[in-house]
């Protein structure tokens, strides 16, 4: 239990010194939740209710990327530079290895999912319940574990710039084809199709509908669920077939 | 613990990759105390074999054991130290930070200020990132968290690349002491003077086989060539007579300089004043211990 704890501890440590990590997603959800909450406004819709939705778009956008990119990444890297080899060779088992990311990383989410939250509350004044604050933060943090586990796919990678283009180029056309900058509904109706089959959606509908006073639907519930074990497995077979070779 | 037990065992291993054997059919005991060197050119199968004493890498055939189990059983990765080549530290954390992390894999580990010594490294630099470290001062803190678990049996693969030889000098003086306290070491290199100087032992890989075995001056002994040379006039044609010569196992000229090879020098130096063969600057010289060895390992290319 002490090594789990050390070693999820080391992994918050290094997650918050990287630069990359603070500017993706932190600084970028931050910003683009002012140009589009302050910048680009219309009158179409209640402000109050886009500053909610909005807020909560922007921190499923900051936790998605961090869980594929940050972690996929990492994992690439630490491979790259022998790091994990070196592991093998040490007591320390390959499960807490994997166990102090995943609490490491959910830890960290906790922190940027609060800073934006508070950044939503200097910015826009915007104003929930108790409980909608928390229950979204809930959701958001189950929620990530999809993109835990994509992360861990990317992780796979032999290369640095393969795992860093992939990942950049998922979590881009993730986020704005699942509605995160920019309400499906705006969008043509093939695309909205798409739309509404990939996480990032679900990820966010859940959001979006609790903060409109809903309960999360079975559907996105269900979806995020099967794109999780969808993962996981992948991921597993990849990591068996490199072990393999 | 008894200073002739077994610590690694490897019985009749081999290691295919594909259609290459990297290593074929090898069988070694290596006793508690010693510091072993695995030496060979590149692709000599050092690294594979120390791989599979490692457990990183199974062998395709054959068993190997460490302290009596398999390699990559927990209580030997407890009892093991290692450091790799081309592992660089982890980035985003301090020395000090990386040494604590390692420190808590091990059920018995040094204090952390003993690690900290260990790397050599000034104060200052044990606050530093480790990613900021020079190339150096990372192997020496690779070798600081190899003795983290106070490890019974250590590897190292290729240990000194990167190191400057203030460091080296360090780094051997290290693991002399520690074999000194039953500590079982195991490394590869390419340089010869390094296996000579630092183990006790010397295996010799070509080709993914053992081809020597033994202390460094039974290997040195089995592999340096003496050398006596000496000029002659170009006017006057003394080959058919140096070829008559015998105990000769090489003549090479070169211009008006006759340099011959030969296990015994002092014989031939007799034989050559005896027969008053006109030569002058008669020079002998001990073969050069890396020539003899870029030798030994052409001749054995040549018989396969």
């Amino acid at each position: 239990m002490s090594m789990l704890l050390a070693q999820s501890r080391v992994e918050m440590l290094r997650m918050s010194r990287n630069v990359y990590f603070v500017f993706w997603s932190l600084l970028m959800p931050v910003l683009f939740y002012i140009l589009y909450t302050r910048i680009f406004t219309t009158d179409a819709v209640d402000a109050q209710q886009w500053n909610a939705h909005y807020l909560m778009s922007m921190t499923c956008f900051s936790v998605m990327g961090s869980s594929i990119m940050t972690l996929g990444i990492r994992l690439v890297q630490e491979r790259v530079h022998g790091w994990v080899t070196y592991l093998r060779v040490t007591p320390l088992p390959n499960s807490i290895y994997f166990g102090g990311k995943m609490i490491g990383q959910t830890f960290i989410h906790l922190c940027s999912i609060i800073i934006i939250f508070i950044s939503g509350y200097l910015i826009n004044g915007v104003s929930l319940t108790a409980s909608q604050w928390i229950g979204s933060a809930l959701w958001i943090l189950a929620g990530s574990l999809p993109f835990l586990a994509l992360g861990t796919c990317i992780g796979t990678f032999r290369r640095v710039d393969t795992a860093s283009g992939l990942s950049n180029a998922l979590y881009l056309s993730l986020a704005l084809l699942g509605g995160m900058w920019m309400p499906l509904d705006v969008m043509p109706d093939w695309l909205r199709q798409i739309g509404s089959w990939l996480p990032s959606h679900s990820f966010g509908n859940g959001a979006w509908v609790l903060i409109a006073g809903d309960m999360p639907h079975m559907r996105d519930i269900l979806l995020l669920a099967a794109y999780l074990v969808g993962f996981m497995l992948l991921s597993t077979y990849i990591r068996s077939k490199q072990k393999e070779a | 613990m008894n200073m002739d037990s077994t610590v690694i065992q490897l019985n009749n291993v081999s290691k295919q990759f594909g259609n290459k054997h990297a290593v074929r059919h090898i069988s070694l005991n290596i006793t508690s105390g010693s510091i072993v060197a695995i030496l060979g050119p590149n692709g000599a199968g050092k690294t594979t074999t120390m791989k599979m004493m490692l457990g990183l890498s199974s062998p395709s055939s054959g068993e190997v054991t460490v302290l009596g189990m398999a390699p990559d059983h927990k209580q030997v990765r407890q009892r093991m130290g290692v450091m790799l080549q081309d592992v660089s530290v982890m980035d985003g954390l301090t020395v000090r930070e990386i040494i604590r992390m390692v420190h808590s894999y091990y059920p018995t580990p040094l204090d952390t200020d003993v690690i900290e010594g260990l790397t050599g490294l000034a104060p200052a630099a044990l606050n530093r990132r480790a990613e900021k470290l020079s190339g150096g001062q990372k192997r020496s803190l690779n070798f600081a968290l190899a003795m983290a678990g106070d490890p019974d049996v250590l590897f190292f693969d290729e240990p000194t690349v990167g190191m400057d030889s203030e460091t080296r000098r360090h780094f051997w003086i290290q693991i002399r002491a520690l074999a000194q306290q039953g500590k079982t070491v195991v490394f590869t290199t390419h340089y010869l003077h390094e296996a000579d100087e630092a183990a006790d032992r010397i295996i010799l890989f070509n080709e993914g086989s053992i081809v020597a075995d033994g202390t460094p001056d039974s290997i040195k002994g089995g592999i340096t060539k003496r050398t006596l040379s000496f000029s002659f006039s170009s006017d006057l044609d003394i080959r058919t007579q140096v070829e008559g010569l015998s105990g000769v196992d090489k003549i090479e000229y070169r211009k008006n300089r006759c340099i011959l090879h030969t296990q015994d020098t002092d014989a031939l130096i007799r034989h050559i004043i005896t027969i008053q063969l006109p030569v002058q600057e008669i020079r002998i010289e001990a073969g050069q211990l890396d020539d003899a060895y870029a030798t030994l390992l052409e001749t054995i290319k040549e018989d396969h």
